[in-house]
Order: C-alpha cells, then sequence, then structure tokens
C-alpha cells in the first residue's frame, strides 16, 4: 500500500476508535445510572474495538510516516489517549474490577481525541533533525505512558473527592462533639499508614467508596511517577546529546519539572498527618492541571525548544 | 514577683537552632518547600529568562520599564539563578539532610538487630491459631523455612517459654527511600565538580578550516568553571565539509551534518567523524555538537592588483521580522581594510539562491533559500573611519563616521571594479558550521545518580514492610501454631497474603488437625 493509503487507513480506524468510545462512554455512564450489567458487557466490548481500532490507527500512521507515530501533537494526543482506555481497561476493570469508572476515563480520552483532530492534526512526514534520534522511543513513550497513567489517576481523584464529600455528608456526626475534627483524621484512614485501612464494601450510591477510589488513585497515581521519573531522565539524556546541556529549564523541562515535583509533594502528603486524604487529593489535582499544562500550553503557547514538537 | 511562678523558658540561641532545625525535620516543612519550588519554577516558566528570551526582555523595559524594573529586583528574569530559588534549594536539602541523617542511622539499627520477639499474639490485627500433628519443635523449624522462601528476615527464638520465631520483610521500602532522597545529593555533587572543571562555548568553523579547542579561539561568550584552571586541551577539528539539506519545496529541514576530521593536542589524526543534531563527536573528553551553520563567501580585495584582503567572510542573519523565515533573509557581512587611506568598509548582503533576490525585486515575493543556487552578493562600499577603538561586529560596518562610496551587484566567479585601484572578487561560497564545545566531568555522576534514583525509587514505592510472629505450643502429641502479623502498608492486601502464608505454614508443619482462626479488624 502506499504512503497515502496507509494514511487513510491510519485516520479512518481513528475515526471508528474516536465513535467506539464515544459509545462506550454513553453506555458507561447509562451502566453508572441505571446499573444494567448488558449495558456494561456492550459498553466495555465496545471499548475493546475501539483500543483494537486505535492501535491499527496508530501503527498505520507509523507505516505511512515510516517512523515512529509520536513525532508530533496529534499524534502523542492519539498515543495518550489510547493508552488512558489501555490502562482504564486494564488496571481499573481489569485488577480492581471496578465498572463504574469507565465513562470517565473514556470522556478523558475523547476529548484528547476530538481536540487532537480538531486542532492538531498535521500529515504524517519525516522528524525534523532535532527529533530524529533513537531517544525518541525512550523518553516520548515514557513521557505519553507517565501522562496517561497520571490523567487517569487524577480522574479517579477527582471521583474520589465528590465520592467523599457525598460520604460525609451522610455520616452520622462524631459521637465526641467537636473535639475530633474530621479534616484531621478521615474515617477510612488509620494513623501511620499511607492508604486506608479496609475495602468497606459500600455500595450504596453510584459510585464505589471514597476509599477504593482513593487507593485506586493512590496505585495509579504511584505508579505513574517512576516512569515519570524515568521520562525525565531520559529527557535529559536526549538534551545532553541534541543540545549539549542536560538541562536548561526550557518550559517543557520546567513545566516537566513541575509537574514531578507536585506528584511527589503528593506522594508525600500521604504520609504526613494532617494531609492525607482530602488536601493530598487536592494536590494531585494540582498536578493534574500542571500536566495538562505541560502537555498543551507549552507546546502551544511557550516559546521554547520543544516548540518543533507543536503542531507547524 | 513571685519567685513560685515558673518562669517560661528563654529563649536563647541553642533553643532557637534546636526549634528550627525541628521545623526543617518535619514533613509539613518538606511538604511546603516543595510547593514553592514547583512555583517558583512556575515564574520562571512563564516570565521570560536572561539567556533564552533576551529580546523579550528588552521589549519588557522598553514597554513596561516599572515593571520590569521590579521583576528585575525580584530576580524573576533569572528565576533559577536566583538567590530566593537558591535559597528553597538550600532548605530543601538542609531540610532532607535533618530528615535523612536519623532515618538512615535508624534503618541501620534495624538492619543489625534481628525481628524482635512480640507477646500477645492474640490480640493483633491478624491473628491464626492452627493445630498441627508435629511437635513444636518441629513446627517452628518448618515455620522458619517457609518464611526465609517467602524473603522474610527471621530472629531466633525467645529464651524463655513455649518455642517461638519473630520475622519481618520489607526493609527494602525504607532502603529505597533513603536511596532515592540522598541521589539527590550525589546529583549536586556532580552538578558541583561537573560544571566547576569543565568549560562549554561555541566554535565558528568555516569549511576547509581546522579549529584548535583553546581560550582565545570561541566566539562570544565561554563558560570556564570555578575550579577550572586554564587547561584546554588543544584537541583539533579539521572541517570538511558542512551540510544543510531541506525538504523542497516546504523547507521542514531534514539534516544537518559537519563532516569533520579530529586530531589530538600533538596533531596526530584519530578519526573521522559526521556531527550532527543528535549525534555529537568526542575527543578526549570534549564534544562538538551541531548548533548551527550560515554562509561564508570567499573574497579577494585587490588594491592596484595586490592583494589586500583574501579569504572566507563570515556571514549572519539578524532576528527576522515577523512572519518571515530565516529561510527567506539575506546574510550580512562585511569586508574591513583598516589599512587603506582613508578606510574602506564594505558590507555585503549575500543571496545563496539569487532566484530569491529576483523573486523579491521582480514580484516582491519572499521565496526561502533551500539550496545554493547561482549565488549574488550586493555590495555598498564606505570610506572614512571604521572607528577600530570600538566593539566591532563581525558582519556589520560601523558607519557612524564613514561615508557611502559606491554600489554594486556582484556573482559567484565575478571580479568587480570599485574604483580607486581597488577590485574585489568572488571566486567562490562556502558554508561554516557553528559546534558548541563542551567538556563536563561530572555527567557520569549524574547519570549514576538517575539511575540510583530509579533503583531506589521501586522498592520505596511498591514494596511493603511486613511483621510476623509465630509461637508453638505443645498440645498432646502435637502443637498449636499460633500466627500473628501486622503490615505497615497495603493493608487490605495483607489480608490474603496472611491467609496463605497462614495455610502454608501448617502444611510445612505436615498434617492439619482442625484449626481455629480469627482475625480482627482495628
Amino acid at each position: 500500500m502506499s504512503v497515502e493509503e496507509w494514511s487513510r487507513v491510519s485516520t479512518d480506524a481513528f475515526n471508528v476508535a474516536l465513535f467506539a468510545y464515544v459509545a462506550a462512554m454513553l453506555g458507561y455512564f447509562y451502566h453508572l445510572a441505571f446499573r444494567r450489567q448488558v449495558v456494561w458487557r456492550i459498553s466495555s466490548l465496545t471499548a475493546y474495538v475501539g483500543l483494537f481500532a486505535h492501535v491499527v490507527s496508530v501503527v498505520a500512521r507509523g507505516i505511512a510516516a515510516g517512523r515512529v507515530p509520536w513525532g508530533n501533537m496529534y499524534e502523542y494526543s492519539s498515543l495518550l489517549s489510547l493508552l488512558v482506555v489501555a490502562a482504564y481497561l486494564v488496571v481499573v476493570e481489569g485488577i480492581y474490577r471496578l465498572r463504574t469508572l469507565g465513562g470517565f476515563a473514556l470522556a478523558f480520552s475523547v476529548l484528547t481525541m476530538a481536540i487532537a483532530v480538531e486542532f492538531l492534526y498535521v500529515g504524517p512526514g519525516p522528524l525534523v533533525p532535532a527529533l530524529n534520534s533513537y531517544w525518541i522511543k525512550i523518553h516520548v513513550v515514557a513521557a505519553i505512558a507517565g501522562s496517561s497513567l497520571f490523567a487517569l489517576g487524577s480522574i479517579v481523584t477527582i471521583l474520589y473527592l465528590v465520592k467523599d464529600r457525598l460520604e460525609r455528608a451522610s455520616a452520622p456526626p462524631p459521637i465526641m462533639g467537636g473535639s475530633v475534627g474530621l479534616e484531621e483524621a478521615p474515617p477510612h484512614f488509620e494513623a501511620g499508614s499511607d492508604e486506608p485501612a479496609a475495602v468497606a464494601t459500600d455500595r450504596r450510591g453510584i459510585l464505589p467508596s471514597a476509599a477504593v477510589l482513593d487507593r485506586v488513585a493512590y496505585r495509579t497515581i504511584a505508579f505513574a511517577f517512576p516512569i515519570w521519573t524515568f521520562a525525565i531522565i531520559a529527557g535529559a539524556i536526549w538534551a545532553e546529546n541534541a543540545w549539549g546541556r542536560y538541562w536548561g529549564w526550557d518550559p517543557k523541562e520546567t513545566w516537566s519539572f513541575i509537574t514531578w515535583v507536585i506528584f511527589a509533594g503528593y506522594l508525600h502528603a500521604r504520609a504526613t498527618s494532617g494531609w492525607k486524604g482530602h488536601r493530598a487529593a487536592v494536590i494531585a489535582l494540582v498536578g493534574f492541571v500542571s500536566l495538562l499544562i505541560t502537555y498543551y500550553a507549552v507546546n502551544l503557547w511557550i516559546v521554547g525548544l520543544h516548540s518543533y514538537a507543536g503542531v507547524s | 514577683m513571685s519567685s513560685a511562678t515558673p518562669s517560661p523558658p528563654r529563649v536563647t540561641l541553642l533553643r532557637s537552632v534546636a526549634m528550627v532545625w525541628r521545623t526543617l525535620r518535619s514533613m509539613r516543612t518538606a511538604l511546603v518547600l516543595l510547593l514553592l519550588l514547583a512555583l517558583g519554577s512556575v515564574a520562571g516558566s512563564l516570565v521570560p529568562q536572561v539567556g533564552t528570551s533576551d529580546a523579550r526582555i528588552a521589549a519588557m523595559f522598553r514597554d513596561h520599564p516599572l515593571r520590569a524594573r521590579i521583576y528585575n529586583q525580584l530576580g524573576l528574569f533569572d528565576v533559577f539563578g536566583s538567590w530566593w530559588f537558591t535559597l528553597i534549594t538550600a532548605l530543601l536539602l538542609v531540610s532532607l539532610v535533618a530528615c535523612l541523617v536519623p532515618r538512615t542511622r535508624a534503618l541501620v539499627r534495624n538492619l543489625r538487630t534481628r525481628p524482635q520477639p512480640a507477646r500477645e499474639l492474640e490480640s493483633m490485627r491478624h491473628y491464626a491459631e492452627r493445630r498441627v500433628a508435629v511437635e513444636p519443635d518441629r513446627a517452628l523449624a518448618g515455620a522458619r523455612r517457609v518464611l526465609r522462601r517467602r524473603m522474610y528476615r527471621v530472629g531466633a527464638s525467645n529464651g524463655s517459654g513455649p518455642p517461638s520465631l519473630a520475622a519481618d520483610k520489607g526493609l527494602a521500602r525504607e532502603a529505597g527511600s533513603l536511596l532515592f532522597h540522598w541521589s539527590f545529593f550525589l546529583i549536586l555533587v556532580g552538578i558541583i565538580w561537573g560544571k566547576g572543571t569543565g568549560f562549554s562555548g561555541q566554535a565558528t568553523i568555516v569549511e576547509g578550516q581546522t579549529w584548535t579547542e583553546a581560550h582565545a579561539n570561541y566566539d562570544g561568550q565561554i563558560h570556564e568553571g570555578r575550579f577550572f584552571d586554564e587547561d584546554h586541551t588543544g584537541v583539533r577539528i579539521h572541517v570538511d565539509s558542512f551540510t544543510a539539506t531541506y525538504r523542497i519545496p516546504s523547507g521542514i529541514p531534514e539534516d544537518f551534518v559537519t563532516h569533520a576530521e579530529l586530531y589530538d593536542p600533538s596533531g596526530r589524526y584519530v578519526k573521522t567523524v559526521d556531527i550532527r543534531v543528535n549525534h555529537p563527536a568526542e575527543i578526549d573528553g570534549v564534544k562538538f555538537y551541531q548548533f548551527g551553520y550560515g554562509w561564508a563567501p570567499v573574497i579577494d580585495v585587490r588594491k592596484d592588483g595586490k592583494l589586500v584582503a583574501s579569504g572566507p567572510v563570515v556571514c549572519q542573519q539578524g532576528p527576522p521580522p515577523p512572519g518571515v523565515s530565516p529561510l527567506q533573509l539575506p546574510w550580512e557581512c562585511a569586508v574591513k581594510l583598516p589599512s587603506l587611506r582613508p578606510q574602506v568598509g564594505i558590507q555585503l548582503r549575500l543571496w545563496p539562491d539569487s532566484r530569491a533576490l529576483y523573486a523579491l525585486l521582480s514580484a516582491g515575493k519572499a521565496m526561502p533559500m533551500l539550496t545554493e543556487y547561482a549565488p549574488v552578493m550586493t555590495y555598498t562600499a564606505y570610506l572614512g573611519d571604521l572607528r577600530a577603538d570600538r566593539p566591532q561586529s563581525i558582519s556589520r560596518i560601523d558607519t557612524s563616521a564613514m561615508r557611502p562610496w559606491t554600489r554594486g551587484v556582484i556573482g559567484a566567479g565575478q571580479t568587480v571594479s570599485l574604483g580607486r585601484g581597488l577590485t574585489i572578487s568572488f571566486p567562490d561560497l562556502r558554508q561554516y558550521t557553528v559546534l558548541e564545545v563542551k567538556r563536563d566531568r561530572g555527567l557520569w555522576i549524574e547519570l549514576l545518580a538517575a539511575i540510583l534514583i530509579l533503583v531506589g525509587l521501586l522498592p520505596a514505592l511498591y514494596t511493603s514492610r511486613r511483621k510476623v510472629w509465630v509461637t508453638a505450643e505443645p498440645d498432646g502429641s502435637g502443637a498449636v501454631l499460633k500466627v500473628g502479623g501486622f503490615a505497615l502498608q497495603r493493608r487490605p492486601q495483607f489480608e490474603q497474603e496472611f491467609a496463605r502464608l497462614v495455610d502454608e505454614l501448617v502444611r510445612s508443619s505436615g498434617a492439619n488437625e482442625g484449626s481455629k482462626e480469627r482475625v480482627h479488624a482495628g
């Protein structure tokens, strides 16, 4: 097949994936609201179909361009949303067996893909010299994998905050009166622990219990953190090769560092009394915002050495 | 004024220091410092920084002088070199030391001592009781094997009472965490050593020329480390040719490559290299990185037939106006003849692809110059004083004390007479390459530190600390195994882990004769 044909295959498969994700997202939300098992099954199946089409799209794109399919913003966005869906299906549905969060994960992917195809699309082409290095395989993959897991963890963190609020609103007031501040000791935490004690099997309400959401969020972010650390290190090694310095406070470097520092703060906060639970979750959300700035704003609006990785 | 009331503790220097130390040690302080570090970095990415956005800083001083002055006072134009950013980093490191030293001591103590026995296993959060058919000592020996296989450290049994053992695992968590944190100091060592003993600068080398690594041969700024004692290496690089490849017609760059030979300080040939973006060349710890390139027309100037200046002239480009690509801009170069009376300066404008000049003149259209094609130069000659006493630009002539004399066009291979017996010829157009030249001996230290950071991070995040105690009490012909467990992390998982462990303990000590099991919550 010719370059144009592969390129078309990639675009078509991308659209199939996008539609499948939208359909699966709606199904997941329907399941969340009305608890129809069969709807969940169909949604999950649709998400897998979308994921398959998405993989086809990314591979075809790589063949069309004759290089790794992550050389510009459109391609990063496509791969990022692919990994978020994959991480959701494997981690949240596969390992934690939570079936009610699919709509939120897919909503993030759908949004990312819509922005990619609407604003960031460029045709397949060769890499500019600065990007033409084997480090692109390592650094960019690690950065996208880390981002997708941070994103997933942050989505679950948002749900945790919502659910936590609902649970507190319905919880009976503390027996001993006001001497025990709820802010200081969230009910599901034990002293000295960095995670909730027991998995409360709370089947009331439409979301898993706050304790479960908190645990999933923490695990996902703790999984992402070393990958992100590695991405920064790989980026520094690449920068040393390309520009002759491993660190230069270029905006992309600075923001990836800020994101790293904030999530490091999150991991520390979970081991600090008075910060775990609600406050740590807020730090994770700040980290998520920083991640989005690292990802979008730096490439599109802030001038720096990574600008070429943008849309032009 | 009764002496009976206890006076508040006097604020002494020692007490204040102790208080500051305690504050620095707390995780809360570290957390706040981390977030401040992030906040400072945000400022550094939003405000234009010295070195990367000098033009934007200059524009700000022009358009908003007051704001620019305030920013400047606060160090916002050089955040990462400012006193307050350094202070935050330093405090964070001090806080880290204050926290790490006692933790490292505790870990060493912990590693030296065996797991400690415990009493009242029954009241533990995880507890199980099973009857087994073998006598207590053999049951315990089996338990010891199982725990060892499961990577537990097993301590000696208690002297008094029934045979028992204590076991724990997961010290790698703390060890990893400490390794992760200490490694940041290793990075600091690498930076200080590498930058301190290293140097970096730029070399401009025309095709066909040889450049020697020595202080005087760098153009513009050269950074030499604080502990650098002028031991420039003297290695040499000979540039055969430079090639820039662009896609036609889009003008997307495809490849920049300097073909060069490297020589050691004694002039002995070492190797032939292609220096590309992403592919630096190295000799004697000195690295050459592809940084930029430009054009260098060869120009011969004769006065009454006698050569007065000859050789390649390095041309440069000013910043392009908005909306114009650098590829569409002509190149500026200058020929200065200070030995003539009056002095002569020739300002040149090079169009490597003459079609771009004609397109501009005939249709007013800007065209990118992607390859060399019948190159042509326009020139303006000046007479007067070159002002050699002032700082000079290599590509511009200071015309403040000169008057225009004559102007014209010269193509490659042509010779043109300017009058007054002066002729200029343009026999050849070459390119020059700009290489970043650098030595940093701290790189391997930083790489090592980076690896240690990752190595430490994995156990710090993914292993968990567990403690297990086993007692075997005689019971008729067999024994009753009492197992207590305690998990510091991932408690939900330990629930199942503990149950599986108990099963295995029973299996390893022979037949199981009925069991009682209790698992407490809280």
